[in-house]
């Protein structure tokens, strides 16, 4: 225990390559917390789980390959069209759309008069695109607002599939019907058939992403652009929702109606949070959609009774759940080490400047500033002043030393350039809320304490020059400029004298 | 001594962490009609909305007649810009101005015959007595804005926010309603009204607000009204401003 | 083309309508008492849901309830309504705050924020239920449909000694008649804050509050209908008698009033279909609604699809 809370400081002392190790591990460590899960199920059936797990993935039986074979791909065209769906907020549209599809499997079956998965096809597919135009049709012509007309058709077609299925279920065949499976997914009852259906959903899937990325984008990000370039941008909506449908369709044996949305939402939205491009996004949520319909599989098949499409969503989530805390850029815990650190350095520059001020107190004269002088300033106890002062020390810009039995800070060169700095963002700042922004010298200093550490150089040049390079505050106090800052760094020495007046020296 | 009907001091707020509006320090005298002036995305619209608490504030203060807004409401009318309301919600003309007495009704009061009688008067003066019984999505957008400022009568309030009144509507309504303002203001009322119609706004207000991200000037018409101070307000956005109000939404991200 | 004779199967008036009146009126009123209740709560909370665009808040919770619902269940061993229904407001709670934090904390929409929370909760109860589904009584067909039909295998239960009925059609009369009772009570600022939370705000009510008020409620109503109607249908008795309502009428207390008459109607007819078609009862009034709604749709007087074709 110790050493992980040990591991656990030292991670968030270091940058992201050990974060990525560490995300790993958590990965294996989530996969033992699952497997021990199944084991616990696999005491149920009496088998031994790695005899099951080594089942699975020597591939011997069909039925794996099978059930694999239908996730991988499944994985491909729910992570490729969830992509769409997560940057175009259709995530609920695609809720609609699993749901409405379940009349269509019963009377697809009703048709067929066994399961075929042809004629199962076909009637998803009409009841899913009924659907979507129900919801349309809705919206257009009553007052009624689009997310009642989702859910509308969401619950009544739902509904209308649950009675057709009860009554199919109730006929002399219905009970080795196999529909029911239709809800919550069952990947083994996936037959050689589907899987080449599936796989066809996916290459097209993949084909019609590759040749009309562009124009996918596009009508993605903004459909108004798209038109006036002369895309046909209402022919590739509607292919990508064809291609939705599709996917929703030949998922359904696999995943069932009520979770299809998920697989299509959970692994883009991870995936978003990863990266900024497109094009990134769409293998990883491929990516993120195989290993999560890969492990659904797996863990369904060890618990043999177990619907696949809750473990499917299951496994999604948890990668989710990983990216949502370690995204290098988006996740909840980089940030959070991005935001301490931040504090970190306001608190460093925060002493840095009252260093400045005491030494603007005395005239510039001296080299040093006592320790207590610096309290007083802070208003605070020269025991906290000092550890302030040792974590200046710590990064290297700060000297303490005792002369004559009296405490003094010294900077050196870097840190009293840094402290310069803050101060005269600061000075700016408050300068430019006066002048320019019509501000009372009264409001300006709380906004100048937060504005200082943020402002960039090309900010400042730009305060400068709009202020016409001034020299002092509205207080009267001096603002060491950026050009001095910057001549006293080309000559690489903090006591030159030429910096002249507005850079008091060391 | 008189009251002040509005106070702000240095009131700040920011959406999203993005500052919209920087330390506005006003003090609205009794019995004025203030216009509130500014270029687009200003925040005229978010002054009123943090004036009445709906956008939270960052910073600062807001003091209706002396009291913060929780403990004044009762005093204030609102009117809202016209399409932040569903226009299909199932009420008719009658139930939406009869909403403006619900304040003084509490939970349990029952509407009174004089409710009604007052929200008859209020509708008869704004001209739409004869379409009480309308459903409110068959009205006309000049009509919706009639409909609005009758429910602001029967607040009986003595500080009116509206936000916008004269977008989208008829130019008869619009006189109709600068003479209900103008009355308004005759009996004591304070009303600030968000406007973006330069010219227009000259003529019908007695005090201007000039805004843009901060208040760049406050004072009567004649004052206000400078070649000058339009500059400041219209001259382009403070960029730096927003570069920086920018950089601190990025930071705190 | 025997499967579709063998799909619709003899139709008897007496046995489908009568005798469930005379003969058999001790199980069957229980069911149609039952899916009015239900139906009505919904409906009659689900007006203000729809108009305030939360239709779909409404099937989050009513998804991620069930993890809660299992839980209690397996935590306190038993079937009590109150450790019930306190997992069931832990989830909702959980649910609510898991979208807040999503949403705030990372660059996901609501929308999306939404997909992933319901759907991961739903999917730990459905694993949960399979795992330790005989013993929580609790099955996947009760999940997806409902089992509105069990309450005729509940003792009765005696109501101050004025009459019996089942315990769980008592709990539901109880529930209804304070969603009834609450929006009565609070119509006005209800209203209010609907329409306008600006005009709400300016008169010193607080719509926030409200909103929070309107979700704990939502969340009782769900997790009390569970049982009966499952995940999902629970959508369609929220939001079918409401739009159905506001296509037929303009002012909204007489919506309200039509939403009863929707449930009463819905009840009745789906209890009867049900018993004829030998279907889930729940399935066959969220079709019996949704067929309102279609005809509702296309005939209304005004608003109606044939009104506005040919007026």
């Amino acid at each position: 225990m110790k050493l992980a809370g040990e591991s656990w400081k030292r991670f968030c002392g270091l940058s992201f390559a050990p974060a990525l190790r560490w995300a790993l591990a958590g990965v294996l460590v989530l996969l033992f917390a699952a497997s021990a899960e199944a084991a616990r199920i696999s005491d149920m059936q009496d088998t031994n789980v790695w005899e099951q797990a080594i089942r699975f993935f020597s591939l011997r039986d069909d039925v794996v390959r099978t059930a694999l074979l239908g996730s991988i791909f499944l994985g491909i065209s729910c992570g490729l069209l969830g992509s769409f769906i997560v940057v175009r907020k259709l995530s609920l549209f695609g809720d609609t759309l699993s749901h409405a599809v379940l009349p269509g499997v019963a009377i697809g079956y009703l048709v067929a008069g066994e399961k075929d998965p042809f004629a199962i096809f076909v009637g998803a597919t009409v009841a899913g695109v009924l659907g979507t135009v129900v919801v349309n049709l809705i919206k257009k012509t009553t007052h009624i607002k689009e997310d009642s007309s989702l859910g509308m058709v969401l619950a009544g077609f739902y509904g209308i599939g649950i009675v057709l299925m009860n009554r199919i279920q109730k006929l002399p065949t219905g009970t080795q019907s196999g529909v029911n499976k239709f809800l919550f997914g069952q990947a083994a009852a996936v037959s050689p058939t589907e899987v080449w259906m599936i796989a066809g959903v996916a290459v097209a899937a993949v084909l019609m992403v590759l040749l009309f990325y562009r124009q996918f984008l596009l009508g993605s990000f903004d459909i108004g652009f798209a038109r006036s370039l002369g895309l046909p941008a209402g022919l590739f909506h509607y292919l990508l929702m064809m291609l939705l449908a599709f996917t929703v369709v030949v998922s359904l044996q696999a995943v069932g109606a009520v979770l299809v949305s998920a697989m299509l939402v959970i692994p883009a939205a991870s995936a978003y949070l990863l990266t900024d491009r497109m094009h990134r996004m769409l293998v990883l949520a491929s990516v993120f959609g195989i290993f999560s319909g890969v492990l659904g599989a797996f863990f369904s098949f060890l618990g043999n009774s177990l619907p696949t499409g809750p473990l499917m969503v299951l496994a999604a989530s948890s990668i989710f759940t990983l990216s949502f805390l370690f995204s290098p850029k988006h996740g909840l815990v980089s940030r959070w080490r991005k935001r301490r650190r931040g504090q970190k350095r306001i608190e460093n520059e925060n002493t840095l400047k009252a260093i400045y001020q005491v030494r603007e107190s005395y005239g510039f004269a001296g080299e040093g500033v006592r320790v207590k002088d610096l309290a007083l300033r802070m208003g605070e106890t020269t025991d906290e002043t000092r550890r302030r002062l040792e974590k200046l020390a710590a990064v290297g810009v700060c000297d303490l030393k005792e002369i004559e039995g009296k405490s003094y800070a010294f900077l050196n060169p870097d840190g009293w350039l840094r402290a310069c700095a803050v101060v005269r963002n600061h000075r700016l700042w408050e300068l430019y809320l006066t002048n320019q922004a019509e501000y009372e010298p009264d409001h300006v200093h709380d906004d100048a304490e937060v504005i200082e550490h943020i402002l960039g150089e090309e900010t400042v040049r730009h305060l400068e020059r709009l202020l016409d390079y001034p020299a002092e505050d509205p207080h009267g106090k001096l603002i060491p400029s950026l050009a001095d800052l910057q001549r006293s760094l080309t000559k690489g020495s903090s006591e030159d004298k030429a910096t002249g007046y507005r850079m008091p020296n060391q | 001594m008189q009251e002040i009907p509005l106070e702000t001091h240095d009131l700040t707020v920011a959406y999203d962490k993005r500052p919209v509006l920087y330390g506005v320090d006003v003090q609205v005298p009794e019995g004025k009609l203030v216009g509130i002036v500014g270029p687009n995305g200003a925040g005229k619209s978010t002054l009123i909305k943090a004036i009445m608490g709906i956008v939270p504030i960052t910073g600062g203060w807001v003091k209706v007649f002396g009291e913060s807004f929780a403990r004044g409401a009762k005093r204030v009318g609102y009117v809202p810009q016209r399409e932040s309301v569903d226009w299909d919600f199932p009420v008719n003309v009658m139930d939406v101005v009869l909403m403006g007495r619900y304040g003084r009704l509490g939970l349990m009061g029952r509407v009174s015959k004089a409710d009604r009688e007052i929200a008859e008067a209020c509708l008869d003066k704004v001209g739409m007595l004869p379409y009480a019984k309308r459903q409110i999505s068959n009205l006309s957008g000049g009509q919706q804005q009639r409909v609005f400022l009758a429910r602001a009568l029967a607040q009986e309030s003595d500080l009116y926010l509206m936000d916008e009144p004269f977008v989208g509507v008829d130019a008869a309504t619009e006189a109709a309603i600068i003479e209900l303002l103008r009355e308004l203001k005759g009996r004591g009322k304070t009303i600030l009204v968000v406007h973006h119609d330069l010219p227009t706004a000259q003529t019908y207000f007695d005090m201007l607000m000039l805004l843009n991200m901060r208040l760049v000037a406050f004072g009567p018409t004649e004052e206000v009204f400078t070649q000058e101070l339009l500059q400041k307000t219209y001259g382009g956005r403070l960029t730096i401003l927003s570069e920086v109000a920018n950089t601190v939404m990025k930071e705190s991200k | 083309m025997s499967i579709w004779s063998e799909l619709i199967p003899e139709f008897s008036f007496e046995q489908v309508f009568v005798e469930p009146w005379t003969e058999f009126l001790d199980p069957f009123i229980w069911i149609f008492l039952m899916g009015f209740f239900v139906t009505a709560a919904c409906g009659f909370l689900g007006t203000f849901i729809v108009w305030r665009r939360m239709a779909l808040v409404g099937d989050a919770i009513s998804h991620s309830v069930l993890p809660g619902l299992v839980i209690a269940f397996l935590v306190s061993q038993s079937r009590d309504t109150l450790p019930m229904f306190l997992g069931a407001v832990g989830a909702g709670v959980l649910t609510t705050g898991l979208i807040e934090v999503i949403h705030q904390k990372s660059r996901i929409k609501t929308d999306a924020a939404l997909g992933i929370v319901f759907t991961t909760l739903f999917a730990i109860g459905v694993v949960l239920v399979s795992l330790y589904g005989e013993n929580v009584d609790l099955d996947t067909d009760c999940v997806l449909y409902g089992e509105l039909e069990h309450v005729t295998l509940e003792p009765l239960s005696s109501v101050f000694g004025l009459f019996e009925a089942p315990g769980s059609v008592i709990r539901m009369g109880v529930v209804s008649l304070l969603v009834v009772g609450l929006v009565i009570l609070f119509y006005r600022p209800l209203v209010v804050s609907s329409f306008d939370p600006g005009l709400a705000r300016s008169m010193g009510m607080n719509p926030a509050a409200m909103h929070h008020a309107l979700m704990s409620l939502l969340a009782i109503v769900v997790v009390s209908s569970f049982e009966a109607v499952g995940a999902v249908l629970v959508i369609a008795m929220l939001i079918f008698p409401g739009t159905t309502a506001s296509l037929l009428s303009d002012r909204l207390p007489v919506i309200l009033g039509i939403t009863l008459v929707i449930a009463f109607l819905g009840a009745l007819l789906g209890m009867h279909f049900a018993l004829w078609l030998d279907i889930s009862t729940a399935g066959a009034i969220s079709t019996v609604i949704f067929g309102m709604f279609l005809l509702a749709w296309v005939f209304a007087p005004r608003r109606g699809l044939l009104w506005q074709v040919f007026r």
